[in-house]
């Protein structure tokens, strides 16, 4: 059950010994790279039970206080404050819930989470508790937009596959995404639904005019990625990352190649993209990329639609490398 | 009987996005050197210090005040900290307000002081993420920070559980016409971070979506600086006042309450900031307030984002909750309405020095007070997960 080995905290985020010196009005500041880190044995004390059946049993418990009745859910006490401090009891809950109330969607995370973004994070009351526990939401049917989920919105906890005991291990999709069956199986597993299941938008056929705008604006995208491809501020954006794109746009498609560094575009269908991007107008993509408008903001507008949520991190590099051009051009 | 408890002096540092020419040392003196010059006394003669720091990781130690209390003069004396998250700067007031009141000392120091954006994030090569990252560390540890718990997204539970109950309150119009409105108050405020960043409801409306709903243009900013205050009770104050030439600023209510940190039933009812309700409620009572919208002329509210500060304003009964658009839709905090609302330009444009940022709007409060000669006063503060906590005060000027 254990995660792939890997480090606490993963190279990537920890920089290099180093100082500088920053002169303002002629005087000069030392600034130095720095560090406070602290680690941990840290024991889930009383609240090991909830942890140990989210990893190992794919269970979810709250605790019942006998006095006031209350199910709470997460159990994070063992005795009611209502009730004179009665003890409680653990008690297994349900795995289907309502929303609380709306959740929020996190488009720009913190560093910890950009990985993640954009994720929503709301409470859901889970059927036989009475409290609220916090959950990350997600959507099968890409990025998770406002109003998919919403306050009273019935959805189903899902484990991921690989769990470790902590609170992210599960996480909640709409009921209405999921067949029958799905919703019934307790502990239904992350590999278990159809991620895919994101429907890709139709493209009606490209008038004559359509056409025009297609040929102009491809032209554009294949100067911008040129210059990001010459442009060392831009290729940092993209180190370390590889993916395959393939882009439908009224009028055609290409694909984007991001190789470590390198980016190009290729007028060809990709037998196995990475994902797939889809916008009704080629010039939205050409807007973007040549830094008149972020393709986050498409992508959250929904002019730009994509495969998988899970590639806005992509997204996030692409608008990077349009600023980085940018910014190299001054 | 409890003593009178009164503002003899105030002062800030300005208010900036980065420090890189002082530490945080020097920001808690700037402030401290300031405010007894503004209280004309010595150093000497204050008997007590009420720290305001919210986040040890900003400052880069834990307990950051010890190595403050030699360098502002106090050795030998009382000194404490308060650490409530947003509502720390409140909270301390209130804290400062209680031992002058029960006779223990006669002067304070309350001092605050935040340095948040030596924080900075090596992949995207700027501070902002590294902060918010840094304030994930607040989250529950066992059952939040792992699912990428924010401040931002804690707030706006807050706010669209509110919007579940009251969808055609906190329009993206009235929100934006706020901040504009909020931009233009700050050209006054000399040590505001933003005081030469005016915006259009427009440009508010277009700016990016940072955590649904807030938009970029309708979050506070954080900010590096120190505000301070000088408290005495009312005999000091009074011969404080006689020297200065400025009147005393009377602390004549005070409210506290934090809420649970978890919601459902019997804990947080999360269409509502009941901690602001109940802490506004408790000072109104203290100061003999029986309507606040008569009473109250000037409002220093934590914006921690424009729909709170809407949400907040009704949980203080100066505009109806489920119509708090009212307040620009009928007027209320435009110019000339029923009250000036955080005539500072608010945390989002003079900048959120956490610990700090609540004793620079006690600092306003006075200013605005004194210089329009007003009555009354509100000054606030919200903080922690899910706006948990809540400290108000009432300032009274005769
Ligand atoms: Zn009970």
């Amino acid at each position: 059950m254990a995660k792939k080995k890997e480090k606490l905290i993963p190279a990537e985020y920890i920089p290099d010994v180093g100082s500088h010196v920053l002169t303002i009005d002629k005087v000069k500041y030392l600034i130095a790279n720095d560090a406070m880190y602290t680690f941990y044995q840290r024991s889930k004390g009383e609240l090991s039970p909830f942890f140990l059946g989210l990893r190992d049993d794919k269970k979810i418990f709250g605790c019942k206080c006998p006095k006031c009745g209350l199910v709470r859910c997460p159990p994070f006490l063992t005795h009611c404050p209502d009730c004179d401090f009665a003890p409680t009891r653990i008690v297994e809950v349900g795995q289907v819930g309502v929303m609380l109330s709306t959740p929020p969607i996190t488009y720009f995370a913190n560093s910890l989470f950009l990985k993640m973004a954009p994720y929503g994070r709301g409470r859901v009351v889970l059927e036989g508790a009475d409290t609220a526990l916090s959950v990350n939401v997600y959507t099968t049917t890409g990025i998770l937009a406002p109003g998919i989920i919403k306050k009273g919105t019935k959805v189903k906890v899902i484990f991921r596959d690989d769990r470790s005991g902590e609170i992210s291990d599960i996480f909640c999709v709409p009921v209405s995404e999921l067949t029958k069956a799905q919703v019934a199986k307790k502990g239904l597993l992350s590999s278990q639904i159809n991620w895919e299941a994101a429907v890709e938008p139709t493209l009606k056929k490209a008038t004559a005019a359509e056409q025009e705008i297609y040929k102009k604006a491809l032209k554009e995208i294949k100067a911008v990625i040129r210059l990001m491809n010459e442009t060392e501020r831009a290729r940092k954006d993209i180190m370390g990352w590889k993916r395959e794109i393939q882009v439908k746009t009224t009028g055609g498609e290409f694909a984007i190649i991001i190789n470590n560094g390198d980016i190009s575009l290729a007028e060809k269908k990709l037998t196995k993209p990475d994902f797939i991007m889809v916008a009704k107008s080629p010039k939205t993509l050409a807007d973007g990329l040549a830094y008149r408008g972020a393709i986050t903001d498409s992508v959250i507008m929904k002019r730009l639609w994509i495969s998988k949520n899970m590639e806005f991190t992509t997204i996030f590099k692409l608008d990077r490398m349009a600023r980085s051009v940018a910014r190299s051009k001054k | 009987m409890s003593k009178r408890v009164g503002i003899v002096g105030a002062a800030v540092t300005p208010f900036k996005a980065k420090w890189n020419e002082k530490t945080y040392y020097e920001l808690a003196q700037m402030a401290t050197r300031e405010v007894v010059k503004d209280a004309k006394i010595s150093i000497k003669d204050v008997d007590s210090v009420f720290y305001a720091i919210y986040n040890d990781i900003f400052e880069r130690t834990c307990i950051p005040e010890h190595a403050l209390h030699g360098l502002i003069g106090m050795q030998n004396k009382f000194g404490t900290r308060v650490s409530t998250g947003g509502a720390t700067g409140a909270y301390t007031i209130s804290a400062a307000h209680a031992y002058l009141a029960a006779g223990r000392f006669k002067t304070a120091l309350v001092l605050g002081v935040e340095k948040c954006t030596d924080c900075f994030d090596f992949m995207s090569m700027s501070a902002t993420p590294e902060v918010i990252k840094s304030i994930g560390w607040s989250a529950d540890s066992f059952f939040e920070q792992r699912l990428g718990w924010t401040a931002a997204d804690s707030y706006a539970e807050v706010v669209l559980a509110y919007m579940d109950e009251h969808p055609k309150d906190l329009k993206p119009e009235v929100t934006a016409k706020i901040s504009s409105l909020l931009s233009q108050y700050v050209k006054t405020n000399k040590f505001a971070q933003r005081q030469h960043d005016q915006v259009t409801p427009q440009e508010v409306m277009n700016s990016r979506l940072v955590v649904y709903p807030f938009k970029e243009l309708e979050i506070c900013v954080y900010t590096e600086g120190a505000a301070a205050l000088i408290l005495a009770e009312e005999e000091t104050a009074k011969a404080i006042s006689k020297n200065t030439g400025k009147p005393i600023v009377w602390i004549t209510g005070l409210g506290e309450a934090n809420e649970h940190s978890f919601a459902g039933k019997n804990q947080k009812v999360m269409p509502r900031i009941m901690s602001d309700y109940i802490a506004s409620h408790q000072a109104y009572k203290m100061s003999g307030i029986k309507n606040p919208r008569k009473s109250i002329d000037i409002v220093e509210l934590h914006d921690a984002f424009v729909h709170q500060l809407e949400i907040t304003m009704s949980e203080f009964d100066l505009v109806p909750r489920g119509n708090a658009d009212a307040l620009i839709d009928e007027g209320l905090m435009l110019p000339g309405g029923e009250y000036l609302v955080n005539p500072c330009g608010g945390l989002i444009y003079s900048g959120h020095a956490v610990g700090a940022s609540n004793i620079m709007s006690a600092w306003s409060a006075r200013n605005e007070l004194i210089k329009r000669k007003k009555k009354t006063a509100i000054v606030h503060g919200t903080g922690s997960t899910i706006a948990q906590y809540t400290a108000v005060c009432i300032l009274e000027h005769d």
